[in-house]
């Protein structure tokens, strides 16, 4: 009875505590973790569409997200063309790689698509790193130049923060739009039932392609803020750790709704620098790998309590509590 | 009319140019295999438009498999299909339901993550032309076509009595209602030819009852049935014409009454006679 892909509520609070926090606080630290939550977000939502709603198993994200930043960083910092044009550059780059890869392997399924779609990941990493000349090999491209838009150059954390986020809601604002409607419908049909989507004439190798082109561009233009924000990129930042980050996004925040993702992007990227603030000093020798253990267990739990993610469990939650609140409405009848 | 298997694509063509009115759907030599079984053995048959046809035979005889193949689901080793004087044999499926031949399903296929309304509209998408980046935006032809599109299937759902449970998701109905929504999801494809794959199976007697009023309503609409179904009263109550079908051939075609005192039928169904 809960249309799970509407979002008006919460999105009118996201955006209300989006806007009103640069006023409340003035950190920049609190404003870049902010940032990174909204990048990730971005690269979550996109992910969690292909695998939760769309079906396929994609897990080449990372790889969209880090030529985006490759392809704006070089342009801009050889001063090829300007960083707007670079973020376009990179986005009908990353689109039509990922049409040209898209089509041919969107034809396999789980796991054979996931084996595909993670060599492809491998392989541009490494490619990444081989091509030294290029894009500055394993120690990564530096000097990227700040992102500057017809003379107006962004510099602080508050016009960065503005940026990545409204890049976020605008995915996210897209993408509810979009599974609310006849494409939409069209893509969540045939996760559920490949022979009777095709029945009812709905082209799936067709819209498979066109969802994954969308959420790569999407990732590319995200990757492409990230490169001008933090001025740097190395091929390690869009390798199997994001990966793995972003499937821990979805899963403990909930896949099946798109904010689930974002909120996913937010617990996880919070929760990471929460560790390292407070237990980084009580357990200095295993700074890098304490996380990780937190998150593991994180991850079996949400697992074992909330199948759904943390969104998910909160609106079983509301769920339940509404069902008890009807009942009792009843009785008193 | 109706070409026998040796004759090749081509006769068939040259029957049908004649100044004759070309039969609704037609199907010449139809053969499927499936490793080593004959699921289809070149099944010839013809139907007219406007009538309500059922396809009986015993499990195993190749009906579901007939289905599948006339959608598209699987393509045919061999033969032709003639659906309003084009050969859509071979065709991939979203191009034939686009034509206008919808179905439904022995087990629902329902879309579960969807509501009923929801999984009702899906059955809109041949008939409509939204793309991704219109719907994404959410421009003013798209959300004009959206709640067109939205009208029509709650038309449809009122048409089969659950315009109450529009907002339900597929899990909270019962097997029947289920069985229903598939209806309604084919119908709102506006098909000229319908394909319902046991459409009683598992329904109570007083569904049959509203189904059999419900199907009599689509003939009224000018629709074309094929029934593939088990329940003998109810084909023999609703059908204009039975086809049989026993281990991938044809094996009788008539009216329901003649089917039924056939003896090859009697065979298929009971098993032969000892003498």
């Amino acid at each position: 009875m809960i249309n799970k892909t509407s979002l008006s509520p919460f999105f009118w609070i996201i955006i209300i505590a989006v806007i009103s926090l640069p006023f409340i606080t003035s950190s920049s630290y609190i404003l870049m973790v902010m940032i990174f939550v909204a990048i990730y977000g971005t690269l979550a939502i996109g992910m969690g569409i292909l695998l939760e709603h769309a079906g396929i198993f994609s897990l080449a994200h990372p790889t969209w997200f880090g030529l985006g930043a490759y392809v704006a960083g070089i342009l801009s910092t050889r001063q090829i063309v300007s960083p707007l044009v670079g973020i376009i550059v990179g986005a009908v780059f990353v689109a039509l790689i990922s049409y040209l890869i898209g089509a041919p392997i969107l034809r396999l399924r789980g796991y054979y698509l996931a084996c595909a779609t993670f060599a492809l990941l491998l392989i541009v990493e490494m490619s990444l790193g081989q091509l030294g000349s290029i894009t500055g090999g394993h120690e990564g491209l530096t000097g990227i130049p700040p992102l500057s838009v017809v003379g107006f150059i962004f510099r602080t954390d508050t016009q960065y923060y503005f940026l990545s986020w409204a890049l976020c809601l605008g995915c996210l604002w897209f993408l509810s739009n979009l599974l609310n409607s006849r494409v939409g419908r069209a893509i969540r049909s045939f996760r559920d039932s490949e022979v009777a989507s095709m029945s009812m004439g709905i082209d799936i190798p067709k819209y498979k392609l066109q969802i994954f082109v969308l959420t790569s561009v999407m990732a590319s233009i995200a990757g492409s803020i990230f490169s001008f924000y933090i001025r740097f990129t190395m091929p390690g930042m869009f390798g199997f750790p994001l990966l793995v980050e972003l499937l821990t996004m979805i899963v403990i925040g909930g896949g099946k709704t798109l904010y689930g993702a974002l909120l996913g992007s937010f617990v996880t990227v919070w929760l990471r620098e929460l560790i390292h603030l407070y237990l980084g000093k009580i357990l200095p020798v295993m700074k890098a790998e304490v996380d990780a253990i937190f998150f593991g267990i994180l991850i079996i739990l949400i697992l074992i309590f909330m199948p759904h993610g943390i969104s998910g469990g909160v609106e079983r939650l509301f769920y339940s509590w509404s069902k008890t609140f009807d009942r009792l409405q009843r009785a008193e009848k | 009319m109706i070409a026998s298997k040796e004759q090749k694509s081509r006769t068939v063509h040259f029957v049908r140019s004649q100044p004759t009115i070309p039969s609704f759907f037609e199907v010449a030599g139809l053969c499927k295999n499936f490793g080593g079984i004959q699921a289809l053995n070149s099944v010839t048959l013809c139907i007219e438009e406007g009538k309500i046809i059922s396809l009986i035979g015993p499990n195993g005889a190749g009906k579901t498999t007939f289905i599948n193949v006339v959608t598209g689901i699987f393509p045919p080793d061999k033969g032709e299909i003639y659906f309003q004087g084009e050969n859509i044999a071979g065709l991939s499926p979203h191009l034939i339901a686009s034509k206008g031949i919808g179905r439904t399903f022995q087990f629902e296929e329902l879309f579960s993550s969807m509501s009923v309304l929801e999984n009702v509209m899906v059955g809109c998408h041949a008939r409509t032309r939204s793309g991704i980046l219109g719907c994404g935006f959410q421009i003013s032809s798209v959300r004009k076509e959206e709640k067109r599109i939205r009208d029509e299937a709650m038309e449809d759902l009122r048409l089969i009595g659950l315009e109450k449970k529009s907002l339900y998701p597929i899990s909270a109905l019962p097997l029947g209602e289920r069985k229903l929504v598939g209806i309604a999801r084919a119908l709102a494809m506006k098909p000229k030819f319908l394909l319902l794959d046991e459409p009683v199976g598992g329904l109570a007697a007083h569904e049959i009852e509203k189904l059999v009023n419900l199907l009599f309503m689509l003939l009224e609409k000018g629709l074309t049935l094929l029934i593939v179904e088990h329940n003998m009263p109810f084909v023999m109550a609703i059908s204009h014409r039975v086809i049989v079908l026993d281990g991938g051939a044809k094996i009788a075609e008539g009216f329901p009454d003649e089917v039924k005192s056939n003896e090859k039928v009697i065979e298929a169904y009971l098993g032969k006679e000892v003498s």
